[in-house]
């Protein structure tokens, strides 16, 4: 399984789109079901704009979430990001 | 124990441009002066959300075939849900997709009946599959999440190949591959229907076989028939636990097929709230515990996993909605499917009989 590379640019694939923001829980509704997001994994998917990198994306975390642990941010990004997209749910733009 | 109901399969009509030999419709389909009203459907939307269901599946008959689909969709968008069409194009052009896709539409499923045009329009009945691939084009220039669905059965199963390969340059992302399942008009077809064991196997190896090669770019789903299963489907994971349907006139069913079973009344949402029918109604609980279960599924370990299949299968083929689904191998009544396997397996072939559309 190949990791998503940090400069790969993504955005969420046709027919998902995560939704209403309060509705009770954070989910990505995507063609088959719905994908729960726990933690930060909903502003994960909300900075996959189709413009910014992964990299960048990760900068914007690891300042979001405090930089005492780096690498790990970078680590389970990476991971949620490569199960998303391979689970059809983002696409490279 | 709760039950949440997850999805709404929306049946909101039973009309139909197509005739197709395996429609899961009931063989009595409702008129259209008996169909639910917009404002009925927008109250149920509403409901649904608020119970927290998530998907709507947009179903019929031909789902287009009500000129207030867009306003369907809004509302059903406004009520927080994900909105599926399942349509076979036959009534959409482009300003109309755009239409629907501006209402909120999230995602379109699009049958297909066989990759040839000659066979396709035969088990349509109708002349459609030249307008359904202009559909697919045109749905490919969107974006909007798409999915195709091949229904497949013994008369273009040896096609799957052809059929996978237009999937993949279809711009689909998914390719739903499903057996036909024998309720319904697919009953009533069954015996010219059913793939030979053959054709079964030799079907799970093309498809094991693209899904390797396509990996990334083109999911795949695939519905095997239950008829050469060892244990039975979980049928709709478990009755009136997740998923279900109201029907064109607003009768709430836990499945497309469960209105066949004799002596249960499935209540409507136009005499009762949707969040009483689901959680209170004697129908949608008559199946929902093990409470019914008879051997072998009572001391059984899969229980909990399939839940004794399916109970409108268990009607169907043994004329007792409470016996295990017979296509599970552990049941004496078994043989039932084991004689129609050992027929299918012979050599026969019988006519088709074509659904008519209700007025």
């Amino acid at each position: 399984m190949t990791l998503v590379g940090l400069e790969s640019i993504l955005r969420l694939a046709p027919g998902c789109r995560l939704n209403e923001h309060g509705a009770g829980q954070d989910l990505l509704l995507i063609p088959e079901g719905a994908l729960r997001m726990q933690g930060p994994a909903r502003k994960i998917v909300e900075l996959c704009d189709g413009v910014r990198p992964v990299r960048e994306i990760i900068e914007d975390l690891q300042h979001r979430y405090g930089s005492e642990d780096t690498a790990r941010i970078e680590t389970e990004t990476i991971a949620l990001l490569t199960r998303l997209r391979d689970r059809g749910a983002l696409e490279s733009v | 124990m709760t039950y949440e109901p997850k999805a709404l399969i929306a049946e909101v009509t039973h009309r139909c441009p197509l005739h197709c030999v395996y429609c899961s419709n009931p063989l009595e389909m409702q008129r259209r002066s008996e169909e639910l009203s917009t404002a009925d459907w927008v109250s149920i939307f509403q409901q649904a959300g608020e119970m927290g269901v998530l998907q709507l599946h947009l179903t019929g008959g031909e789902p287009l075939a009500r000129t207030d689909i867009a306003e369907l969709i809004k509302a059903g968008r406004s009520s927080g849900l994900y909105i599926n069409l399942i349509t076979s194009g036959v009534g959409l052009d482009g300003a109309k997709l755009d239409g629907l896709i501006d209402a909120g539409l999230d995602h379109i499923q699009l049958s297909f009946q066989d990759i040839e045009e000659g066979p396709a329009n035969e088990f349509a009945g109708t002349r459609s599959h030249a307008l359904k691939l202009r559909m697919a084009a045109m749905i490919r220039e969107r974006r909007v999440g798409f999915t195709l669905n091949m229904v497949v059965h013994r008369s273009n199963l040896d096609r799957l190949e052809q059929m996978i390969a237009f999937a993949e340059q279809s711009g689909a992302q998914r390719v739903e591959i499903a057996h036909v399942q024998y309720y319904g008009w697919a009953l009533k077809n069954r015996e010219a229907l059913l793939p030979t064991r053959a054709q079964v196997d030799k079907s799970i190896e093309t498809v094991e076989a693209a899904r390797t090669r396509l990996k990334g770019r083109l999911r795949i789903d695939f519905v095997l028939p239950d008829y050469y299963a060892k244990y039975p489907k979980p049928c709709m994971n478990g009755w009136g636990h997740q998923q279900m349907l109201i029907d064109p006139n607003g009768r709430v069913l836990p499945c497309h097929a469960a209105g066949v079973i004799p002596g249960l009344e499935f209540s409507s949402t136009r005499e009762h709230p949707l969040r009483w029918i689901w959680g209170e109604s004697p129908a949608i609980n008559k199946f929902r515990d093990e409470s019914w279960m008879p051997e072998p599924c009572k001391s059984c370990d899969r229980r909990t996993r399939d839940f004794g299949g399916c109970r409108c299968q268990a009607w169907l083929l043994t004329g007792d909605a409470a016996a295990t689904d017979p296509v599970c191998t552990l049941t004496p009544k078994h043989s039932v499917i084991e004689d129609i396997l050992a027929q299918v397996n012979g050599n026969s072939r019988s006519e088709w009989v074509y659904r008519i559309d209700p007025v």
